[in-house]
């Protein structure tokens, strides 16, 4: 490396002799003798050392130097000079100066001088770099950093034990900074990992691995996930963390679920609908023949088949369509014992042509309750209709078919309605299920709608629905119905697709 | 008169083609599974058979089977009329297969046609 010196000396003669020195070594000298010439010399030319006697005419310049090298922190100070006067320059220059050489000036003092000066620039550069990567470093950090944080997914850093040493903004807004927990324990509210891992799966090899997860957020929400993961490898190579990335896919899963289960519902239900056509068409045939013929009583057997299927059809169509659109219910103020009187009215035709009996425990009057009365009578006649049913299919035995209906008022001023049958029963399992979605025990008669939506009906009504049930002996269904519009209502299909459970 | 047999589990199902049938000149008997179905054609001997697919129990297929082990029974031609999309393979020596809700005209004519 050729440095740059810039030698100021009042002597003209040793500044000169000083740069034949000097040059023999390869190295650039120019030299100044007053201040003018010095602070011109360092305007027009980059300089790596200056090399000064600080007193020109007696005086000292050091107030002139320090400008220069505040303006150029790069720049290395060697002072030269007398002995007199070295302890003032030492004084003055302190630590400013990285040399302080005695006029006469030794050459080996010199030149270690110039070493040590070359020292410092390569140091100083080498430090002026790092700081200039240091800063850009910092600014990418910060860059990166929010790139994490704001993504708009659930990202966690885990460690090879499943403990959670990082996590970006919306994980700890909604799981917490619970940096050290487990994965398991803060998504899953799990005591031991998840059968399936992808975290320990890209532990293990190093790839993305992807699953679908619930996860059950701080405050009780839980969310359908779409979990996939990224190995995160140290300078050797080895995965020491994994990064879980969760999106939230809850709506899509939602809207899913209902679709395919109104495509399943479609296809279920289509053998069922060809049946009603079909015997719609035998209705249609029996009352045109009928006509023809002039036979009342076939007329009279084909008006009430037609009635029969016109019913079943209107009543499918509108299961369809309450499971199909997600509908808040249109509440009314209707009389109870109006409503139930209609209810049993609904289903004593049916029951009387299958020789079943109803008797019926009704008060004079209950006063008004606030419902959707097209819904939660529906719902009703669902109800008894299952009731009648199950006399009707237990066959075999000489039993007087009852169906039984009673309505009061319980001590929580709630109106409740049993429906108690005498029939085939229901065993555990059709107990279990009878209010899941699309399960049926009438085979293609069914829809499998029936009780699933009787049930979501009844509880957005802030109601509660119990069966009791054996089999060979009969089932007694209770409803209870608090007489006002409940103030936090259960969402209606669309939002909740869950199958309502079983009390 | 020829005598035609209908397996079908929809009670209304069977009032109609009962009544389709008889008024056309035929006599009938029904059964609402297959294990009537059997008992009926064996005691009966008909001459044709409609029958359903799916039904509670057994399903139609098994009852072809059935029949076609009988050697009373089973040249008797079997008209299968299902409400199953997709059924025309179910049960391949059927001399035809009719969709639910049928058409009166076309089962009429197929009947006339394979009545031995």
């Amino acid at each position: 490396m050729a440095e740059n010196i810039l030698l100021i000396e009042e002597c003209e003669s040793h500044a000169k002799a000083l740069k034949l020195y000097l040059e023999r070594s390869g190295i650039t000298v120019f030299i100044g003798t007053t201040i003018d010439e010095m602070q011109s010399r360092i305007r027009t030319k980059e300089f790596d050392i200056l090399l000064v006697n600080p007193f020109l005419n007696g005086q000292s310049i050091w107030s002139h130097i320090k400008k220069i090298k505040n303006g150029k922190p790069l720049l290395q100070v060697i002072v030269l000079c007398t002995k007199k006067n070295l302890d003032q320059a030492m004084d003055e220059f302190g630590t400013n100066a990285i040399n302080f050489l005695e006029i006469p000036v030794s050459s080996k003092a010199l030149n270690l001088a110039i070493v040590h000066a070359r020292k410092c620039i390569a140091n100083e550069q080498r430090i002026a770099l790092y700081s200039e990567r240091l800063a850009d470093l910092e600014h990418d950090r910060t860059l990166y950093q929010q790139l994490f944080n704001e993504v708009p997914c659930y990202i966690s850093i885990q460690n090879r034990d499943l403990r959670l040493i990082g996590g970006n903004t919306l994980f700890q807004k909604d799981f917490g900074n619970q940096i050290g927990e487990h994965c398991y324990e803060i998504y899953k509210h799990r005591s031991s990992p998840c059968p399936i891992c992808p975290v320990a799966k890209t532990f293990c090899d190093g790839k993305s691995h992807s699953t679908e997860e619930v996860v059950t957020a701080l405050c009780g929400q839980q969310y359908h996930v779409l979990t996939q993961t990224a190995p995160i490898v140290d300078d050797d190579g080895e995965i020491t963390q994994v990064m879980e990335i969760s999106t939230d896919i809850t709506q899509i899963r939602q809207l899913q679920g209902h679709l395919s289960s109104l495509g399943l519902m479609l296809g279920s239900m289509s053998h069922g609908v060809k049946g009603m056509l079909t015997a719609l068409d035998g209705g249609i045939y029996q009352m045109s023949s009928g006509l023809k013929k002039n036979d009342p009583e076939r007329i009279e057997r084909a008006f009430d088949l037609i009635k029969q299927m016109a019913d079943r059809i209107k009543k499918m169509v509108l299961e369809i369509l309450y499971y199909a659109k997600s509908r808040e219910l249109q509440y009314e103020t209707v009389d109870v014992v109006k409503l139930v009187r209609t209810v049993v009215s609904t289903i004593s035709s049916l029951a009387r042509k299958n020789s079943i009996e109803i008797k019926t425990d009704i008060p004079e009057s209950l006063g008004e309750m606030d419902i959707d009365s097209n819904w939660l009578q529906a719902a009703l006649v669902n109800l008894a209709e299952n009731a009648v049913e199950a006399c009707q299919h237990d066959k075999g035995n000489e039993k007087n078919h009852i169906v039984e209906f009673r309505l009061w008022e319980d001590a929580d001023k709630k109106i409740c309605l049993s429906i108690k049958d005498n029939g085939m029963g229901m065993d555990q399992e059709t107990r279990e299920k009878m209010f899941t979605l699309f399960f049926t025990s009438k085979g293609s008669q069914g829809t499998g709608l029936g009780l699933f939506i009787a049930n979501h009906v009844i509880k957005q009504h802030g109601g509660e629905i119990t069966v009791e049930s054996m089999p060979g002996q009969g089932t007694c269904f209770q409803v209870s119905l608090p007489r006002k519009k409940p103030e936090e209502s259960i969402a209606p299909f669309g939002k909740s697709l869950e199958a309502p459970s079983l009390d | 008169m020829k005598k035609i047999l209908i397996v079908d589990d929809d009670p209304n199902i069977r009032d109609y083609l009962v009544s389709l049938l008889e008024d056309n000149g035929y006599a009938t008997c029904t059964a609402n599974d297959v294990r009537d179905g059997l008992k009926v054609a064996k005691e009966n001997k008909p001459d044709l058979i409609t029958l359903d697919l799916e039904m509670p129990g057994e399903w139609g297929p098994r009852f072809y089977r059935q029949l076609a082990q009988d050697d009373e029974l089973k040249n008797i031609p079997v008209i299968v009329i299902s409400g199953l999309s997709g059924n025309d393979y179910a049960i391949s020596k059927a001399v035809a297969t009719l969709s639910k809700p049928f058409d009166r005209e076309e089962l009429l004519g197929i009947i006339k046609e394979n009545i031995i």
